[in-house]
C-alpha cells in the first residue's frame, strides 16, 4: 500500500469554510437577564456592553452569581426557602435547609446576523456571498442563580442555525458552583460541569465585546494536520485550547485581588475521538469544545492573576476611589496560566504535506496518531485607563506527536511540534451606547514551513438599550498558501 | 378649698401619668428587607419579678405559615398551638433552651400547648413542612414589643426608671443599651448582621 494525497476539492473547501465560520466558532455569548430581574437592576451594572463583563460583573461572576456584601434586601425577587435556616441546627435529623430562585431563573439570547462572506483559497478562486440573512443565527437558552449561600448553577442550551439551513443544538454549559467553602469569602470556590474554564478568564466569553472569538486561541488547529495549522482544519475538531471542559475546578480571591485556580479536565485534547480516515474526518464537524474522550487521562490547568488598582476581584472598594461611570477604573491586571495534557490512545488525522493520507485502495488512513503530550502556557494581561481596555495572551504550545501504523500501532516516528499564538485588543467607549474595538491574533504554527495565521477584527457596537445592541463587525483571516476569508457581519442581539 | 383639691388631684394625676410612661422610637434593622420582627424589651425592673398571665398566648399555623411570626411572651407564658390548615401540622423546637420540645402532630382545629418557663429566644418549626418558622420570645419582663415593618415600636406602661433594653432579632445581632425612662421616652436602635 502507498499513501497518496487527496487533493483538496473546492466545494470541500468551502463548505469547511462555512463551516468553519458559522458552527465550529466560540462566539462570545451570555448575557443573564435573570440577575437583572433578580436585582431589579439594569444590564450595565454588571456589563459595559453584554456580554462583556466590568469590574462589578467580574466580582459578581466570581462571587457565585452574588453581590458584593450581598444582603437579602438586595435581592429584589424573594427566594423561596427549603427550609428553616434553623433546620441547620438539627442537621443529620433534617435535611440541611436551602432555597431556590423566586422565579424560573431562564433568559433568553436571540441573535440575527446579515453575513457577508468571501473566500479565497490557495488558487485564487473566490466565493463570494453577500447578505446572508441568518435570521435567526443563534438562540441561547440561558439558566443560572443561586441555590442558598453557598451554591450556584448555570446552563446554557445553544441553538445555532448555518448558511446552509443545517443547525446544531449543544448544552454549551452545565455546571453547579459551591462557594466560599474554606476560609474567608470567596477564598475557595468549586465548580462542576461543563463549563468555560476561569483558566480563560479575561479573553474569552464574558469578557469580549466583539461577534467573533479569538478563533487563534480556541477554533485552530496549531499542530496536527500537515503538521500546522490550515484554515480548514477546525474542521478536524481539534484545538489549541478547548473553548469549553468537562472538569472540576477549583478558583478563589485570596486577599481582594489575587487570583487562582486549577482544575482537572476530561481529555479535550487534539484529535478525534475515533480513529479516522481522512475522507471522513474532513467532513466531520468541528467544534471548539475539541473532544471529550473518556480515557483515564485528564488535562490539568493553572493560572495564578494579581490585579493592581480599580475595583477588588471579589468586589472591594475599601481605599479605592472609583468613579461612578461603572465600565471605568484605572487598573492592571496579570496572569500566567499553564495547561498540560496527555492524549494516548486519541487517533487523530495523519497528514502529510499535500493533506491527509489516505490509501487509495480501501480509501482508509493506513496510520493513527496520537498526541502523547501537550502542554500550553500563556501569559495574560489586561490594562483598563478610563474608557479603554487593552488585553491580550500570549501563548506558547508544545506537543508530542506519535505516528503509529493502523494495523498494529507501531510506532513510526515521534515528532516534537512548537507553537506560538497572541492576540491583543483594545476596547474603546466612546460613549455608553456607542463602543469600538479592535483586536489582532497571530498563530505561528509547529510545521515552520507553514504560514502564520493572521487574524484581524474590527468591531463597532451600538448599544441600543441595556438589553439590545447592534453589532457592525469586520473579520479577515489569511495564511499564505491556504487562503483568505472575510466577513462583514451586521449583528442584532437582544438579551430578556 | 375646692381649688386646693382641684390642683392637687390634677398634680397627682401628672405625677401618675409619669410614672406610666413609654418606651417608643424605632429599630433601623441593616442588610434585610424591612425593620419588622425585632423583640425590644426591657430585661430586668430592679426588685420586680411578674407572674405568668393565667391566659394563653395563641400561635396558629395557617396556610402553611405561623401567625405571628415573632411572637413575644412572660416567662412562664403557655402558648397554645392551633392548626387550622387541612393538613397535619407539628411544632418543634431545636432550642435547649426551651428543652427542645416536640409536640407531635395533630389535626385540623386542635391546638397543642407549650410553657416557656426560662428566658428564651426558641424557633419554631414544622416538620411536616420545613420552611415554616416562627420565633417565640420568652421575655423577663411584661415590658416589650415587636417591631412593624418601619421598624417603629412603642412599649406601654413601663414604670420610671433606669434600664436595659434590649433588641433581638431573628436574623440580626442582638443589641441593648441602658434606657432612662422619663415619661414618654425616645430610644432608637441600629442592629445588622
Amino acid at each position: 500500500m502507498h499513501p497518496t494525497a487527496h487533493p483538496r476539492s473546492g466545494a470541500l473547501l468551502r463548505g469547511l469554510i462555512l463551516l468553519a465560520i458559522f458552527l465550529g466558532l466560540a462566539a462570545p455569548a451570555g448575557a443573564f437577564p435573570i440577575f437583572a430581574r433578580k436585582y431589579q437592576t439594569s444590564c450595565v451594572t454588571c456589563h459595559t456592553i453584554y456580554p462583556k463583563l466590568n469590574a462589578m460583573g467580574e466580582a459578581f461572576r466570581l462571587n457565585g452569581y452574588r453581590l458584593p456584601k450581598e444582603t437579602e434586601d438586595l435581592i429584589k425577587q424573594k427566594p423561596v426557602s427549603l427550609g428553616s435556616e434553623a433546620y441547620k441546627k438539627v442537621w443529620p435529623d433534617a435535611v440541611w435547609p436551602n432555597e431556590l430562585p423566586g422565579n424560573a431563573p431562564v433568559a433568553v439570547n436571540v441573535k440575527m446576523a446579515n453575513v457577508y462572506t468571501s473566500s479565497t483559497d490557495a488558487s485564487g478562486a473566490k466565493t463570494t456571498v453577500h447578505n446572508d440573512f441568518q435570521f435567526p443565527q443563534e438562540v441561547n437558552l440561558f439558566a443560572a442563580g443561586t441555590l442558598g449561600e453557598h451554591m450556584s448553577f448555570m446552563a446554557e442550551l445553544t441553538h445555532a442555525e448555518n448558511a446552509d439551513g443545517s443547525s446544531g443544538t449543544e448544552i454549551e454549559h452545565a455546571r453547579l458552583g459551591f462557594e466560599s467553602l474554606l476560609g474567608p469569602d470567596h477564598a475557595f470556590n468549586i465548580r462542576i460541569g461543563k463549563f468555560a474554564p476561569n483558566l480563560y478568564a479575561g479573553f474569552q466569553e464574558m469578557w469580549l465585546m466583539t461577534d467573533n472569538g479569538v478563533d487563534s486561541l480556541f477554533n485552530y488547529n496549531p499542530v496536527g494536520f500537515k503538521g500546522g495549522i490550515g484554515l480548514l482544519d477546525d474542521a478536524a475538531g481539534v484545538v489549541s485550547l478547548p473553548a469549553r471542559v468537562r472538569g472540576i475546578e477549583a478558583y478563589g480571591v485570596l486577599n481582594h485581588r489575587f487570583f487562582y485556580t486549577f482544575g482537572a479536565m476530561s481529555k479535550i485534547a487534539p484529535g478525534a475521538n475515533a480513529p479516522v480516515s481522512g475522507a471522513e474526518a474532513l467532513n466531520s464537524t468541528g467544534s471548539p469544545n475539541g473532544n471529550f474522550n473518556n480515557t483515564t487521562h485528564k488535562d490539568v490547568y493553572v493560572r495564578f492573576d494579581y490585579k493592581f488598582g480599580g475595583m477588588g476581584l471579589d468586589g472591594d472598594t475599601d481605599g479605592v476611589k472609583l468613579p461612578p461611570e461603572n465600565w471605568r477604573e484605572n487598573s492592571f491586571r496579570v496572569g500566567v496560566l499553564a495547561l498540560k495534557g496527555n492524549a494516548t490512545g486519541v487517533d487523530f488525522l495523519a497528514a502529510d504535506a499535500n493533506g491527509p493520507v489516505i490509501d487509495p485502495i480501501d480509501g482508509t488512513n493506513p496510520y493513527h496518531q496520537q498526541d502523547t503530550s501537550y502542554t500550553r502556557t500563556g501569559l495574560f494581561a489586561s490594562w483598563t485607563f478610563s474608557d479603554l481596555n487593552v488585553f491580550g495572551v500570549y501563548l506558547n504550545g508544545k506537543d508530542t506527536l506519535e505516528l503509529r501504523s493502523a494495523d498494529n500501532l507501531t510506532l513510526v516516528s515521534t515528532n516534537d511540534r512548537t507553537y506560538k499564538a497572541y492576540f491583543v485588543q483594545a476596547d474603546y467607549v466612546i460613549a455608553p451606547p456607542f463602543h469600538v474595538s479592535a483586536r489582532f491574533e497571530r498563530l505561528t504554527p509547529g510545521d515552520t514551513t507553514v504560514q502564520p495565521l493572521k487574524v484581524s477584527n474590527l468591531n463597532f457596537s451600538y448599544l441600543a438599550a441595556a438589553n439590545v445592541k447592534f453589532m457592525l463587525e469586520y473579520n479577515k483571516a489569511e495564511q499564505a498558501g491556504v487562503g483568505t476569508n472575510k466577513s462583514i457581519n451586521t449583528v442584532i442581539r437582544a438579551a430578556f | 378649698m375646692s381649688k386646693i383639691i382641684l390642683f392637687t388631684a390634677l398634680g397627682l394625676g401628672a405625677a401618675l401619668c409619669v410614672q406610666a410612661g413609654d418606651i417608643h422610637g424605632k429599630v433601623t434593622c441593616k442588610g434585610v428587607r424591612d425593620s419588622a420582627d425585632a423583640v425590644v424589651y426591657v430585661a430586668a425592673v430592679p426588685g420586680k419579678t411578674f407572674a405568668p398571665p393565667a391566659a394563653h398566648a395563641k400561635m396558629d399555623q395557617k396556610n402553611l405559615v405561623f401567625i405571628p411570626h415573632v411572637m413575644p411572651v412572660l416567662v412562664g407564658t403557655t402558648v397554645d398551638y392551633l392548626n387550622s390548615d387541612a393538613v397535619l401540622h407539628n411544632v418543634f423546637s431545636p432550642d435547649a433552651c426551651c428543652d427542645k420540645f416536640n409536640l407531635g402532630t395533630w389535626p385540623q382545629g386542635q391546638s397543642k400547648s407549650f410553657t416557656f418557663k426560662k428566658e428564651c429566644a426558641a424557633t419554631l418549626l414544622c416538620k411536616v413542612h420545613p420552611e415554616m418558622e416562627a420565633f417565640v420570645v420568652a421575655c423577663p419582663t411584661p415590658y416589650y414589643a415587636v417591631t412593624k415593618a418601619d421598624g417603629n415600636y412603642t412599649i406601654p406602661n413601663v414604670p420610671d426608671g433606669s434600664y436595659t433594653v434590649k433588641v433581638w432579632h431573628p436574623k440580626l445581632k442582638a443589641t441593648q443599651k441602658t434606657v432612662a425612662v422619663a415619661g414618654a421616652t425616645q430610644a432608637a436602635f441600629e442592629i445588622a448582621k
